[in-house]
């Protein structure tokens, strides 16, 4: 078949016609009203934030609020490179691309899709540089310059990854793009910090037509990089399509049997099947530190990984910067939830072996033993993380005088603790009761995988959370009680997990 | 009179209603290698799970190293047992999964050098497993067990993804782990195997 004869429209009819019945008025109406009732949900936030974003910018939270922007930019960037951006699902992948049918016909849903994604990310971007520029006057013409400067970015970057995907110099401009990103994160917490602010306040204050100009150079740019892009669907390598839609299919298989656990066995796995390593000699350590070493190896393996993972510390005091201090349950939110997730990042030894014991028994060390020595190297990290995080907030202005960073290595034992837990949880039991409450019907056996780990941690850090909510003057009783808390958390999960 | 390792007698197992073990004996003693053959669906993977202690009787007895089996560390210092394939540790590579297994044992059975050169995985000891062959994470499998020091080793379907050449050979090396006093179980759809070993067959029938 080629693309004269039926194509790419006349195959989807085919599939569609076997694989489900067609659109009914009442699907549509269902479809309808659910744009209606999201449109209707999202309306009054947006308005409001646009009211409240409609005004002079505060030079003192306009760095912090630039470098989140650049930073959600680059994650943006960063997941469209990690997942292709191109991709199909597993059987078009299987089928429709290794066939004669045309490759652009083919991926033009796909195409579509990334566009839709990009606009409707641009407009949040947008929406948000407008909040952080704010708007002195001109209001609508400034306005209207965000969003489009905002959809222009999105766009022309995920535009840049489709072309990344079918050639190499493509892709050296997209890590360009994503470095200048993180240049401009960087820049701007420089400036905001020091007498560069006068700069930034200069940037805010350019008149609105310096602004729609920006824009709609940036617009153009923007459209010829999706034309490039649209053009380049024709020369993506069938192998780069297959792998970006292998990793895809994988997500969506985990996303859709609800098991999150799986997403990072997916993610460890592709990231170290495509490295080449050399053999390092192991270190002559106790069997227990010496199997625990493993975690520690990988992460000296990923230092570039490592490094943004502390670097990440400072960003609850950008995000109090911006905000112009955190609400005590943000703070708590920020700290304790990133806390658990820089822990988690170095409990992978501990998922295997819970996922799948049979090298640990293989191995043979003591179980209790193997998890202590396991808890060594995330209570290190988020000791670490936790310090910065407490002394940058302190330093924001976010917290009131004390010694909060001591909070970090004394907290950091019941947060490894509720990172291992986590880590050796298993599969959500989707056989468990759904609970019809006022609020909502909540399936229990997601709801108790969600909360496995992060009960221990919330337990294991009251002293500390009860210390942000009501940030007292003198922090000696709650210090001495996170240090005991820390500890008997983590000494009463190795004693249980280990049975 | 040599030393009982394993006795199994009279197993019944049921899983899911079904019938899988009924009456199954089972006799293994120092030094020596028993072959428990059969066709699919037989019980020969269950029954190695019962000596690993890793699946409950429903009646029967069952005595492991002088007692019944248990799940602990204790109990997999004494005993190896290679089945489906672990989930490897990642950013390690063959040489550091064989260097940790040598650094967490005292006093090891071989050295990680003559480990890959016994189980020709010399070539790729800085690859990392998930980018081997089948075969070659089998032989990985097999070494991982052969280099630790053990009394018993539980091996099922050990064949599984080999080539010709190296079932051979996987037959002189569990014949010198079982001269060298160890025993060994395995489940095997492999005659050549089993009569390369000289192993004592347990047949299994549905």
């Amino acid at each position: 078949m080629t693309g004269g004869v039926g194509g790419v429209p006349a195959v989807r009819a085919f599939i569609r016609s076997k694989r489900r019945r067609p659109s009914s008025w009442s699907d549509r109406y269902a479809m309808l009203f659910g744009l209606v009732l999201v449109g209707a949900t999202v309306a009054q936030p947006v308005s409001a934030a646009i009211a409240a974003a409609a005004r002079q910018a505060d030079p003192s939270r306009m760095g912090a609020g630039i470098v989140l922007l650049a930073l959600a930019y680059l994650c943006l960037l960063g997941l469209a490179r990690m997942f292709g951006p191109v991709a199909l699902p597993a059987a078009d992948a299987a089928w429709m691309v290794l066939s004669p049918l045309p490759r652009r016909g083919v991926l033009g849903k796909s195409a579509g899709i990334l566009l839709a994604v990009s606009l409707t990310a641009g407009l949040v971007l947008g929406l948000a540089a407008f909040a952080v520029f704010g708007a002195g006057d001109q209001v609508v013409w400034r306005l209207a310059a965000a969003l489009l400067l905002g959809v222009s970015a999105t766009a022309g970057g995920m535009a840049t990854a489709v072309l990344a995907q079918s050639s190499q110099p493509w892709d050296s401009w997209l890590t360009l793009t994503m470095a200048a990103a993180a240049t401009v994160a960087a820049l701007a917490a420089l400036l905001e910090a020091g007498p560069g602010r006068q700069l930034l306040t200069a940037v805010a204050a350019a008149p609105a037509s310096a602004s729609a100009a920006l824009a709609g150079l940036a617009a153009a740019t923007a459209a010829l990089l999706v034309r490039l892009a649209w053009r380049s669907l024709d020369r993506i390598p069938t192998r780069t399509l297959l792998a970006a839609s292998t990793r895809v299919g994988h997500v969506a298989t985990a996303t859709v049997s609800m098991d999150p656990g799986a997403l990072t066995w997916i993610a460890e796995d592709n990231h170290w099947r495509g490295r080449a390593l050399r053999s390092r000699p192991w270190p002559a350590l106790p069997a227990p530190l010496a199997l625990a070493w493993q975690d520690w190896r990988r992460l000296a393996r990923r230092p570039r990984r490592a490094a943004a993972l502390l670097a990440t510390a400072v960003l609850p005091a950008v995000a109090a910067q911006a905000g112009g201090g955190l609400a005590p349950p943000v703070t708590v939110l920020v700290t304790v939830a990133g806390g658990l997730a820089v822990a988690a990042t170095a409990a992978s030894g501990a998922r295997r072996d819970g996922d799948n014991p049979s090298l640990a028994r293989l191995l043979g060390v003591d179980r209790r033993a193997a998890l202590a020595a396991r808890a060594v190297l995330p209570a290190l990290l988020v000791a670490s993380w936790l310090t910065l995080a407490l002394g940058g907030l302190l330093a924001a202005g976010a917290l009131t005088g004390g010694p909060w960073w001591l909070f970090g290595p004394l907290a950091a034992p019941a947060l490894a603790a509720g990172a291992l837990r986590a880590a050796r949880r298993r599969p959500i039991d989707h056989s468990m009761p759904v609970i019809d409450t006022p609020g909502g019907a909540i399936p229990t056996g997601p709801a108790l995988w969600a909360l496995t780990g992060v009960d221990l941690a919330a337990l294991g850090t009251l002293p500390l959370v009860v210390a942000l909510v009501f940030q007292p003057g003198a922090l000696g009783g709650f210090l001495v009680a996170q240090a005991v808390t820390g500890a008997a958390v983590l000494a009463g999960y190795l004693i249980r997990a280990a049975r | 009179m040599p030393e009982s390792i394993v006795m199994v007698s009279d197993v019944r197992v049921t899983l899911g209603g079904n019938p899988v073990l009924s009456g199954v004996g089972l006799a293994a003693s120092k030094g020596e290698i028993v072959a428990v053959i059969g066709a699919n669906g037989t019980g020969k993977s269950t029954l190695l799970r019962c000596i690993a202690g890793l699946q409950s009787l429903d009646a029967g007895r069952l005595d492991v190293l002088g007692g019944p089996p248990d799940d602990d560390a204790a109990f997999w210092r004494d005993v190896a047992m290679v089945g489906d394939e672990p989930a490897w540790y990642p950013g390690l590579t063959v040489r550091e999964h064989l260097e940790m297994m040598r650094a967490v044992h005292d006093s090891p059975r071989l050295e990680v050098p003559a480990v890959l050169a016994m189980f020709d995985l010399a070539a790729r000891a800085d690859a990392t497993p998930l980018n081997l062959s089948t075969g070659q994470r089998q032989r990985l499998s097999l070494a991982m067990a052969l280099l630790r020091p053990s009394r018993l080793l539980l091996l099922d379907e050990p064949e599984r993804g080999l080539d010709a050449n190296f079932r051979r050979r996987l037959g002189t090396i569990l014949l010198e782990y079982a001269e060298a006093g160890g025993t060994v179980v395995m489940a095997t759809h492999d005659p050549l195997l089993a009569e390369d070993t000289s192993a004592r067959q347990i047949v299994l029938a549905a």
